[in-house]
């Protein structure tokens, strides 16, 4: 209500004063808080999604993903085939005044890759690459083998001031906590930090020095945290918010219908799939039917990963869980992304044929097992557990269903047991891919995990295939697109197809909403930005 | 003061004049005539048994088991009231999110919320009665330890002691059950303690004394039957305060797991879609609470007002 009034005054001011057309506030109802204000203090969504409106990045995606423009940075090119040369804009500002030159940008990626104490790091896109300057505005990446996604890696890492000030100690004398109270948090995006309360909202401004391509629509853009599905909704309806994202998927046909209202959804590129453990001989959450511990592991059988993955109704999960608001996945990014395999189809729901395999494998008697997931992370995330549950426990696997808090159970699910390895046997996660293609999800996913590799980071069934390395090896140092790409696409169809390494169950699509007269693109990597919001008429 | 006129025999002796006197009728039949005069209480406790008789009888009466994740169907969620379900089963209060029938689903939720809240109050009434009869017997620095500790657990919120308690142990009905007993054993330990330190300075603990009965024996045989009637009203009222306990923490996502509903993860579930018009899945569940709470606290009233001795007339 305060927007409209205000938009009220500022029409008013434009007609009668012929000044400079002032935009309004907005607030927007989120469901995530980000951890920290530091850019590389986690490597999360809802993190980099708040933070990349204070801080640039080199390179940043249009909200579909379909294109890639230089935030900071003003061309790209590679030199030679193991160096990439990045110019960057002259004339940037930090929020305090001073320029953004190549210091601020090595400085960044050394802070980094570099970090100790985060919950989870940028390494992936910092590690095998060596920052030089050349000039105050050139800055050239090396690497050991030629690395064509190097522009990709780009859209992620966020660049500080290195001028930035903090009390001393690790990551280069400034703390998460530095940047929580707005010390250190100077950036050069459209938006300077103001504050932020804890568990109730950060407040952005509009920095006027920003020179950059991203739109300013907002004066003052307010973030309220609210968790509660059915709150979020209140508030928006309530008019205390303009906005709200991740509108619950069994309010959407409801909402679409008031005209006070209006909604928009898009494909994320995130997809909803299950890790199976395939590294241990006695899984510990694989048990017999009676729940008696084996010390056999029937998931470490191709054949049994696949008839499990033929026992999951993947249209009813759509249609009953997600109330039609997803759509059924059969690899790691929807249609349109790059690196994706044209054979690989949605598995069909075929119990019959399910169960054929189970024979075929030997385990035709079935087994008991339980499904871990979280419950507060993705889309329905707890319900969507409870419905393979289901599916399971009908056709001959009874399966417990266990979810829980995603603070505990990512620690619990990467490395909650002995000697830091998984705690899980069979979990429901999520995974966007951070460079819009598929590179990234394979190499975390499916490659064999190797952490002096930065290899298999987040595999935590472990599924190990030396194709799927070597072919993947092979596509990251192609520079040729379309061969990287059919590249990407064979070790997909190896570790999906072949393996089911993974199960992929839908890719999730988000919704946002706002009050009318507001519109938001609906951004495929999920983030909610509050420069996205813009007037219409 | 002679040991003689203090015998509890011949108190009981005494006692038994004084009704032969009021009219030949013994304490059970006076308690049982005090409680009746009020019609609701007599409702409330009425209402009790059949909740109690429905929750034992579940898995007879109800249509389906909601727990049995092989029989329950995500193709049958959100069902409205009187629709039938795809095994034919025609749910009278219709299914909630996950495709469980609510009756079904509110007589196994029952069962667990009654078994919950009794059996927590049981163990949590033995652990208080031990120490507050101990502290109240011993004195000295044991009755002051204990009720220190007594004060600083009443001084945490319940629901902030259980909620930290469920972090730490987990899911399911046995961990519930422990965090409930130990939110609540300390009102029984306080009550009585109190109690207790009254009766202790009465002469016939003083001639028990003087016989040389053991401790234990006067502690147990002598002191904790004539403190009983206190404990009766706040055991009533405790339980009712442990079942809504074990629905707020159900209802935030702590307690019984996620299949296996409680009423107040039914509530919470319901939640979630009652913004779209899908009010059965809340309001029902939230109706049974309510009652099954109401009934215990009409009953607990009425304990109070017969087992006080100086409202009597």
């Amino acid at each position: 209500m305060r927007a409209l009034r205000q938009i009220g005054l500022a029409a008013l001011g434009v007609a009668a004063l012929s000044g400079p057309l002032h935009a309004a506030d907005i607030v927007i109802g989120v469901r995530s808080e980000p951890s920290s204000i530091d850019p590389y203090f986690h490597n999360l969504g809802p993190n980099n999604g708040m933070l990349g409106q204070i801080f640039d990045r080199l390179n940043d995606w249009t909200p579909g993903m379909d294109k890639m423009f230089g935030r900071a940075a003003s061309s790209w090119k590679p030199i030679n085939d193991t160096t990439w040369e990045f110019k960057i804009k002259k004339g940037i500002k930090f929020h305090d005044g001073s320029d953004l030159t190549a210091d601020d940008v090595i400085f960044s990626y050394e802070r980094a890759g570099n970090y100790t104490g985060g919950n989870s790091s940028f390494r992936t896109y910092t590690k095998g690459k060596t920052l030089k300057k050349i000039d105050d505005y050139t800055v050239h990446i090396m690497t050991e083998k030629p690395y064509p996604l190097m522009p990709n890696d780009t859209t992620t890492v966020m660049i500080m001031s290195s001028e930035a000030k903090g009390t001393g100690g690790k990551n280069k004398g400034i703390s998460a906590k530095d940047f929580n109270n707005g010390t250190a948090a100077i950036g050069s995006g459209p938006y300077k930090f103001i504050e932020w309360k804890k568990g109730d909202r950060i407040v952005l401004e509009k920095f006027d020095g920003y020179t950059g391509p991203i739109a300013q629509p907002w004066d003052k853009i307010t973030f309220k945290f609210i968790k509660s599905e059915p709150a979020r909704v209140a508030a928006l309806m309530a008019g205390d918010v303009d906005a709200i994202d991740n509108v619950p998927t069994s309010d959407v046909e409801r909402l679409k219908q008031n005209p006070k209202l209006s909604l928009s959804s898009g494909v994320s590129n995130r997809v909803i799939y299950l890790h199976m453990d395939q590294f241990r001989d006695s899984s510990p959450f694989v048990t017999t039917k009676d729940g008696q511990p084996m010390n056999k592991n029937p998931l470490r059988n191709p054949k049994v990963r696949k008839a499990l993955s033929m026992m999951i109704n993947r249209k009813a999960i759509v249609e009953r869980v997600m109330e039609g608001i997803a759509i059924p996945a059969g690899q790691l990014l929807p249609e349109g992304f790059f690196g994706r395999s044209n054979k690989l189809q949605v598995e069909k729901f075929d119990p019959k044929g399910a169960k054929k395999l189970l024979q075929e494998a030997g385990w035709g008697d079935g087994f008991g097992l339980t499904i871990h997931g979280p419950n507060d992370r993705y889309i329905n995330d707890a319900k969507i557990c409870e419905a393979i549950g289901q599916m399971f426990s009908a056709q001959g696997i009874p399966t417990k269903v266990v979810t829980m808090p995603k603070n505990v159970f990512f620690k619990r699910a990467s490395k909650g047991a002995k000697g830091g390895l998984p705690e899980f046997s069979f979990v429901l996660v999520g995974w966007g891919s951070g460079t819009g293609e598929s590179s990234s999800p394979i190499k975390s996913l499916l490659a064999t995990h190797d952490k002096s590799k930065g290899m298999g980071a987040s595999n935590r069934g472990r599924h190990s295939d030396p194709r799927v390395n070597e072919v993947l090896n092979q596509a990251l140092a192609t520079v040729d697109d379309a061969k990287r790409g059919a590249l990407l696409a064979k070790a997909t169809e190896i570790a999906i197809g072949e393996n089911t390494g993974i199960i992929p169950l839908h890719y999730q699509v988000n919704t946002w909403a706002t009050r009318k007269g507001l519109k938001f693109d609906p951004r495929a990597d999920e983030r909610t930005t509050g420069y996205d919001y813009t007037l219409v008429k | 003061m002679t040991i003689i006129e203090n015998n509890p025999e011949l108190m009981a002796e005494d006692r038994n004049d004084e009704e032969n006197y009021e009219g030949a009728q013994t304490p059970l039949r006076r308690f049982l005539s005090d409680f009746c005069e009020a019609r609701l209480a007599v409702f409330g406790f009425f209402i009790i048994l059949v909740i109690a008789l429905v929750a034992i009888m579940a898995p007879f009466i109800a249509p389906t088991d909601p727990y049995n994740l092989a029989t329950v169907s995500i193709l049958d969620s959100r069902l409205e009231p009187g629709e039938a379900m795809m095994s034919g089963t025609i749910a009278y209060l219709g299914t909630d999110g996950a495709g469980r029938d609510m009756v079904s689903a509110m007589i196994y939720g029952l069962r667990i919320s009654l078994g919950v809240g009794i059996g927590s109050g049981i163990i949590a009434m033995l652990i208080g009665i031990s120490f507050g009869l101990l502290s109240a017997y011993a004195g000295g620095k044991i009755d002051s330890v204990f009720m220190r500790i007594v004060d600083i657990q009443l001084s945490f919120p319940a629901i902030l002691v259980a909620l930290v308690l469920l972090v730490t142990l987990g899911k399911g009905v046995d961990k519930t059950i422990i965090a409930l007993v130990v939110v609540q054993w300390a009102y029984y330990a306080r009550t009585i303690r109190g109690t207790a330190l009254v009766e202790r300075r009465r002469e016939y603990i003083e001639s028990a004394v003087c016989l040389g009965l053991s401790k234990n024996r006067i502690m147990f045989r002598h002191l904790l039957p004539n403190c009983l009637a206190p404990m009766i009203v706040v055991g009533t009222m405790q339980i009712a305060h442990a079942i809504s306990l074990e629905a707020t923490l159900s209802f935030l996502g702590l307690g019984m797991p996620q299949t296996e509903p409680s009423l107040g993860r039914l509530i919470s579930n319901g939640f979630e879609y009652i913004l779209s018009g899908k009010y059965w899945i809340s309001v029902y569940p939230g109706i049974a609470l309510l009652i099954t709470i109401v009934s215990i606290n009409l009953v607990g009233d009425r304990l109070r007002d017969v087992l006080n001795p100086r409202l009597q007339k």
